[in-house]
């Protein structure tokens, strides 16, 4: 089962070295814009515009607001280490915003989201995401709960696939686990853990600076390679005999990087509990499917007698490991850069 | 017998792939998750290029685990070479004509579970992923996001024919097999309704 199994990861590390290999999917880089408009008068707004940087560069998308629509003063712009914010404060007319469209172009040609959050006057809030395949969003006269469920829910579903480096530690996860209940208990380890991190860190309770926190989610898939190799040579450990432990721990750490996600966009408190639970939601979805195709392969392999020739066995467990130590050195090589 | 059948469905496959005309589906849908993601959800959003896929996966299952076998490293392999070569191409067209030809002859295959033998099998397989990788390809244009999407569409076609074909080979019950060869029939039908669309728009 477990040679089946590895030549069903086989097929989907070939999958996640392609998305490495994409230098803009890399893990935790694709950081969202934000926009936040606040109506502070009736038909009249603030505007809070946030682009990341990106390799020292501003994320090419501007933002476009619909005609008709004065300034009521000058713009302010100011530059963070990690962004750029801009201010506007704009007069939309007795009708207000409702029903009209907000623009970002620019934003197709990227890899990214924007995430835009409105609050009104009569209390009501409304969070919405534009996409490369759709660069605009709509303001709408209302938008109930499940509508907001709904777009950090796909959100979560998103973050976990595009996310290489969370689906490679899952994948080495599997490599090592040897029976069905093991598994059951491993995954369920790594659900609770990250699910803990990610509700303290997206309610404020803890944090964790981004360089250090993605040099050792590399670090905990570098530590799987080598568990992986000594398993197949029948050797133990403690990871070998406890999978979940380590499931578990570095779990934890890895919800502080779906948190990122979450807290990166600079979304208020106020309105979290929703976001987050849905957030999360999406991310069991996404890595229960990726579980799932892992196993479903590895039982068609099974049914189709296929043989895999034994580099390709072992293929899967020698990719986590590099991929591990090249994003480890990557990782700890930016780190080490932003502290001289 | 079987030879001569094997034969006839052959030069039937033949004329069907030379009739098709190229089908529209060159310029890859941006996911914004990336050109591995575009390739991916392209095969899985089209039905055109889908379900003829899937045809040739529930026939590779109904005839065994050897059949399944050869379909899984000769559809994706042709069809990612189709697509390499479409590449080049920057002209598209916009016909139904040949995904309809492609469901009426895989749809028939596996309604009347027909026992091809392995080389025609691999024929079709090798055909169905020339044609419709060379029109995935074409119009994408030569550039590095356009080969990882290829990449990524070979892979979505890899995992459908062995999840597919892994299925229906596990499948022993009688009532099973005709449920696969029902869904091959409403594949044809398929078919049969676009060609008359095709004809009519023409």
């Amino acid at each position: 089962m477990n040679r089946f199994r590895c030549s069903a990861c086989w097929l989907l590390t070939v999958l996640a070295v392609l998305l490495v290999a994409i230098p803009a999917a890399m893990a935790h880089e694709s950081r969202p814009a934000y926009l936040e408009i606040q109506e502070t008068a009736p038909g009249q707004y603030t505007l809070l515009w946030r682009t990341p940087m990106m390799a020292g560069r501003r994320l090419p998308v501007v933002l476009r607001v619909p005609d008709g629509i004065r300034g009521l003063r000058e713009p302010v712009v100011q530059s963070l280490s990690d962004s750029i914010l801009e201010r506007r404060w704009i007069d939309a007319g007795p009708q207000g915003l409702a029903g009209k469209r907000i623009e970002f172009p620019g934003l197709q040609f990227t890899i990214t989201d924007a995430l835009v959050r409105v609050e009104l006057l009569d209390g009501r809030t409304m969070q919405m995401i534009a996409r490369p395949s759709q660069p605009w969003v709509e303001i709408a006269a209302s938008q109930p709960w499940w509508q907001v469920m709904g777009t950090y829910t796909v959100e979560g579903v998103r973050h976990i696939l595009f996310g290489a480096d969370h689906l490679l530690f899952v994948l080495g996860l599997l490599l090592l686990v040897k029976d069905g209940w093991m598994l059951v208990k491993t995954i369920t380890a790594f659900t609770i853990a990250h699910s803990i991190t990610l509700a303290i860190a997206t309610f404020g309770y803890a944090s964790a600076p981004a360089l250090p926190l993605n040099a050792a989610i590399a670090l905990s898939i570098l530590f799987l390679g080598p568990e992986i190799v000594r398993s197949w040579r029948g050797e133990t450990s403690f990871t070998i005999r406890h999978p979940w432990v380590v499931a578990f721990a570095f779990g934890l750490l890895h919800g502080f990087g779906f948190a990122t996600a979450l807290t990166d966009a600079g979304l208020p408190r106020g309105d979290l509990p929703l976001a987050l639970l849905s957030f999360n939601i999406g991310v069991e979805i996404g890595q229960l499917a990726f579980v799932a195709l892992i196993l479903a392969l590895a039982r068609s392999f099974q049914v189709l007698e296929i043989h895999w020739p034994r580099w390709v066995q072992v293929l899967p467990g020698y990719t986590v490991g590099a991929l591990g130590a090249f994003w480890t050195l990557q990782r700890v090589a930016l780190l080490v850069g932003a502290l001289r | 017998m079987r030879t001569a059948r094997s034969a006839g469905t052959r030069a039937f496959v033949a004329l069907a792939v030379a009739l098709s005309c190229g089908p529209a589906r060159a310029h890859l849908n941006s996911t914004g998750m990336g050109p591995i993601y575009d390739g991916l959800t392209h095969f899985l959003m089209s039905p055109e290029d889908l379900v003829p896929a899937l045809a040739l996966a529930l026939l590779a299952g109904l005839r065994g685990a050897a059949y399944g076998r050869r379909a899984l490293f000769t559809l994706p392999a042709a069809w990612l070479l189709g697509i390499l070569c479409g590449l080049a191409v920057t002209t598209t067209s916009t016909t139904t004509l040949g995904p309809a030809i492609w469901f009426l002859v895989l749809g028939g295959l596996v309604l009347a579970d027909a026992k091809l033998s392995l080389r025609a099998m691999t024929t079709l397989a090798v055909l169905l992923g020339l044609v419709h990788g060379y029109f995935n390809g074409t119009g994408m244009g030569l550039s590095a996001p356009s080969i990882i999407a290829a990449l990524g569409l070979a892979a979505a076609v890899f995992v459908l024919v062995v999840l597919v074909a892994a299925l229906v080979v596990t499948l022993r019950a009688h009532w099973a097999r005709i449920a696969v060869r029902v869904g091959g029939s409403w594949i044809a039908a398929s078919g049969l309704l676009m060609l008359g669309w095709s004809i009519r728009g023409s």
